[in-house]
């Protein structure tokens, strides 16, 4: 009886099952089938002993990262990088898109959300040079037309670490808010518009609209998107720390996290082991992370819980 | 009906590209199947001769041009499947993408028996990626062991034979290299005649910074990608991790960065950019020495210089170039271009074979380095290789550039005429380091290296191109550097050169 009632089920949605195959697929063969390479975390590969065959050399190849006097320094910075980016990139998508939400020329929030998606189509090398060319010791804009007719003595922003952490973040948060509040823009859209006409007539203002109905009919999407970003919070943008800064080494203390360590010491060397070590790292302590995530939110709000 | 016309467009324009994807695919089979075939048909009419052509793979870099390789491989492969009965392939790439690439390279995922290695062939060894050619060598290579004799060294770790040096100058030092015009034309000619030390050079870059605003008197050779010290007086022995100094005179493996020298470079360098010499963003610039003279932007720079190096770099600067050596040349531990063969290569004993006629034959080593003649690229009457008329570098279609030895083709036009014999006497009767031929096995010490690099990267950069004062810094630097383990890598490599000098 209930064997019949599966296959029922089976055959009522076979046809989404059979469009789900292709990603399915996709995922087993691109995600899945890689993750057998994380053996070589463990062995110090050689060409001849190939992906299976090279020689077990246990948690050897972990020790780089946590022997290193700067392991305190690169995972600080990945974390709270990662948490003020998380924190204000939520906060500003929100905003950014509860504002275009309320625009109400269609032709206007189109021009004001390409101008504002713009920037993440920009490579990062373009962005690291046009942080350049405001930045730059000699020729930059603020050294050059803000600071020398006021008489000032020129910064040399390239070997201060104090501006690095605003800088960074700025250039972040510059490039993704764009991306980010598409997706809220688009839950903003799906909120019944009937929900503001009763606020309304019982005297809400804008203010309570936008805390009363907008925030909460957003959670689910804010509660998805932040466990997912924990996921990667040990994990960094390469791009931004590497050549945001220009490489400049003077100011590593500020731009230096486990993918930056992981590139630098490893790029003479060129050592499958470590490098695969280091991924392993990151991708088991993210995926703690989510669980531990989820898990807070499960016994907060049940049914906001991803799974 | 909107909505099916625009469903039936979707996988219309699907099915488009998969079949394009399917086309582009036959393309590239199809185009290798009668090189296969041919190579099949002609090891099968071979067989009776009892000579079966074995078809080996070349990876190289280039910034060269490539267009018309597969013609050149025609002509090239008359050659070796007459000599060797070898039948060769090259896949070329550019130079960026290759340094990108080269450790995926060594992963040994690819189908490839010879590869060149940029900056040591020490990555090679340590991820078991190089062939022994021991015994292949003396079997197959006799003529590149004649012609290299002490050199070959260049390519061993631990007496085993692991790659092939290429020959080229190896003996060389620090120097300043600068342009020779703008010297003459405000008439400092006596004054860089009087350079010794680096310290010298400061009244150079002092006169040149008043008569020309515009230049950059004192540039890095490579931007900020390199360290400005990277070709030092010293003996590196592989990585900076403990060096010998004064060219490899001595046997004592020592700490470069407490030495009163290197103090004593950073502190010329410093003074250098706090008094204007250098540029206030020389830290973060990337653009090389090259690009910057090309543009009449820089005046001088530091590097690994060499009886040729004028030439040279009049070539590639275009503007009249020369150069103040800071010390006589030496050879050192061991060139920075290697071929190796790698270990899954199928075909061992023919890859080396090639090599060995690739380093003798004079018309195969042009052919590869500069394509046929008539076809891309004509002799003048001095006998230099020059472009076609009404042809330049981005119209000719092939111009590899690639050698594993230089002396072995023409010369081109610009080049040095008599190159190969002073090349020779260079090499042959230039002091050589005690170390020469010694290679630093890092495996015990790989933790440390990681260290190392990553202090490195804070500090290295900007105490050698005088951002950093030194007065602060390098004592800062030092002690990191310690804490990171420099003195275990130190102790590992003097045993190791100990043991070396031994044998």
């Amino acid at each position: 009886m209930k064997q019949k009632n599966i296959w029922k089920q089976i055959r009522k949605y076979l046809p989404f099952y059979i469009m789900a195959l292709p990603a399915v697929v996709y995922f087993f063969i691109n995600n899945y089938i890689p993750m057998g390479g994380l053996i070589l975390a463990f062995e110090k590969y050689t060409v001849k002993g190939g992906i299976f065959g090279s020689k077990k050399v246990g948690f050897d190849n972990f020790k780089f990262l946590f022997k290193s006097s700067d392991a305190w320094i690169m995972t600080r910075n990945t974390l709270l990088y990662n948490l003020v980016f998380i924190i204000l990139g939520t906060v500003l998508a929100i905003v950014v898109a509860y504002l275009l939400h309320e625009l109400k020329s269609n032709m206007s929030r189109k021009v004001y959300q390409t101008l504002i998606l713009f920037p993440s189509l920009l490579s990062i090398i373009i962005v690291s040079y046009l942080v350049n060319a405001i930045l730059a010791g000699d020729t930059g804009y603020i050294n050059m037309h803000i600071l020398k007719p006021m008489g000032l003595e020129p910064i040399a922003f390239y070997s201060e670490k104090k501006w690095w952490p605003f800088f960074l973040t700025f250039v972040h948060l510059w490039q993704i808010t764009g991306t980010n509040c598409i997706l809220y823009l688009a839950n903003m859209s799906a909120i019944d518009p009937g929900l503001y006409e009763a606020a309304s007539l019982d005297g809400a203002g804008r203010w309570h609209c936008f805390t009363k109905i907008t925030i909460p009919c957003l959670i689910p999407t804010i509660i998805t998107l932040t466990i997912l970003a924990v996921g990667k919070i040990f994990n960094s943008d390469f791009g931004l720390f590497y050549q945001v800064p220009l490489n400049s080494g003077a100011i590593v203390d500020v731009t230096q996290t486990i993918d930056t360590y992981v590139y630098r010491g490893l790029m003479n060397t060129a050592n499958m082991g470590m490098s695969a070590a280091a991924c392993f790292y990151q991708s088991v302590v993210g995926f703690a992370l989510v669980l531990i995530t989820n898990a807070l939110v499960k016994k907060l709000s049940k049914e906001n819980a991803m799974f | 009906m909107k909505k099916k016309f625009l469903s039936l467009l979707l996988s219309t324009v699907m099915a488009g590209t998969i079949l394009a994807g399917c086309g582009s695919d036959e393309g590239v089979t199809s185009d290798s199947t009668p090189a296969a075939t041919n190579a099949a048909t002609e090891s099968g009419a071979g067989e009776s001769e009892s000579k079966e052509i074995e078809k080996i793979t070349m990876y190289l870099p280039t910034s060269g041009k490539t267009d018309d390789i597969a013609t050149v491989l025609e002509k090239v492969n008359e050659i070796t499947t007459e000599k060797i009965g070898v039948e060769l392939d090259i896949k070329t790439y550019e130079m960026g993408q290759w340094f990108q690439q080269y450790s995926l390279f060594l992963s040994g995922t690819e189908d490839v028996d010879v590869l060149v290695n940029y900056g040591g062939y020490l990555n090679a060894v340590s991820q078991g990626a190089a062939y022994d050619l021991t015994d292949l060598l003396p079997e197959y290579g006799q003529d590149i062991i004649a012609a290299e004799g002490e050199f070959l060294k260049g390519g061993q770790v631990e007496g085993v034979q692991y790659a092939i040096p290429i020959y080229a100058s190896y003996a060389w030092n620090m120097g300043i290299i600068y342009r020779k015009d703008v010297v003459e034309e405000l008439g400092l000619q006596d004054m860089v005649a009087n350079v010794k030390t680096l310290e010298d050079w400061g009244e150079v870059l002092a006169a040149v910074k008043e008569a020309k605003p515009d230049m950059t008197p004192f540039v890095t050779n490579n931007g900020n990608q390199a360290a400005n010290f990277n070709y030092g007086t010293w003996d590196t022995l592989g990585n900076v991790y403990g060096v010998l100094m004064d060219g490899g005179k001595t046997k004592d493996v020592v700490d470069l960065f407490e030495t009163d020298e290197y103090a004593g470079l950073c502190n010329v360098m410093h003074s250098w950019y706090v008094n204007g010499y250098t540029n206030k963003d020389i830290q973060t610039q990337t653009d090389s020495f090259t690009a910057l003279t090309k543009n009449d932007a820089a005046f001088s720079t530091l590097g690994q210089t060499d009886f040729n190096t004028p030439f040279y770099q009049s070539t590639t600067c275009q503007k009249d170039i020369d150069v103040v050596m800071l010390g006589d040349p030496v050879s050192r531990t061991y060139n920075n271009v290697t071929y190796t063969v790698m270990s899954n290569s199928e075909h061992p004993e023919a890859a080396v074979k090639f090599l060995n006629l690739w380093f003798t034959d004079p018309e195969l080593g042009t052919l590869i380095k500069y394509g046929i003649e008539g076809v891309h690229y004509q002799l003048d009457e001095n006998g230099m290789g020059c472009y076609l008329e009404g042809q330049n570098p981005s119209s000719c279609t092939y111009h590899l550039g690639s050698a594993i030895n230089n002396t072995n083709a023409i010369r081109w036009t610009g080049e040095n005429p008599d190159y190969s014999e002073l090349l020779l006497e260079s090499n042959n009767n230039s002091p050589k380091s005690v170390a020469l031929g010694f290679s630093f096995n890092t495996e015990n010490v790989t933790n440390e290296i990681t260290q190392l690099d990553n202090v490195c990267s804070k500090y290295q950069i900007g105490l050698e191109c005088g951002a950093l004062d030194p007065e602060t810094d390098l004592p800062k630097f030092i002690d990191e550097l310690k804490s990171a383990g420099l003195d275990t890598v130190i102790a590992e490599k003097q045993a190791q050169l100990d043991a070396f000098l031994a044998q």
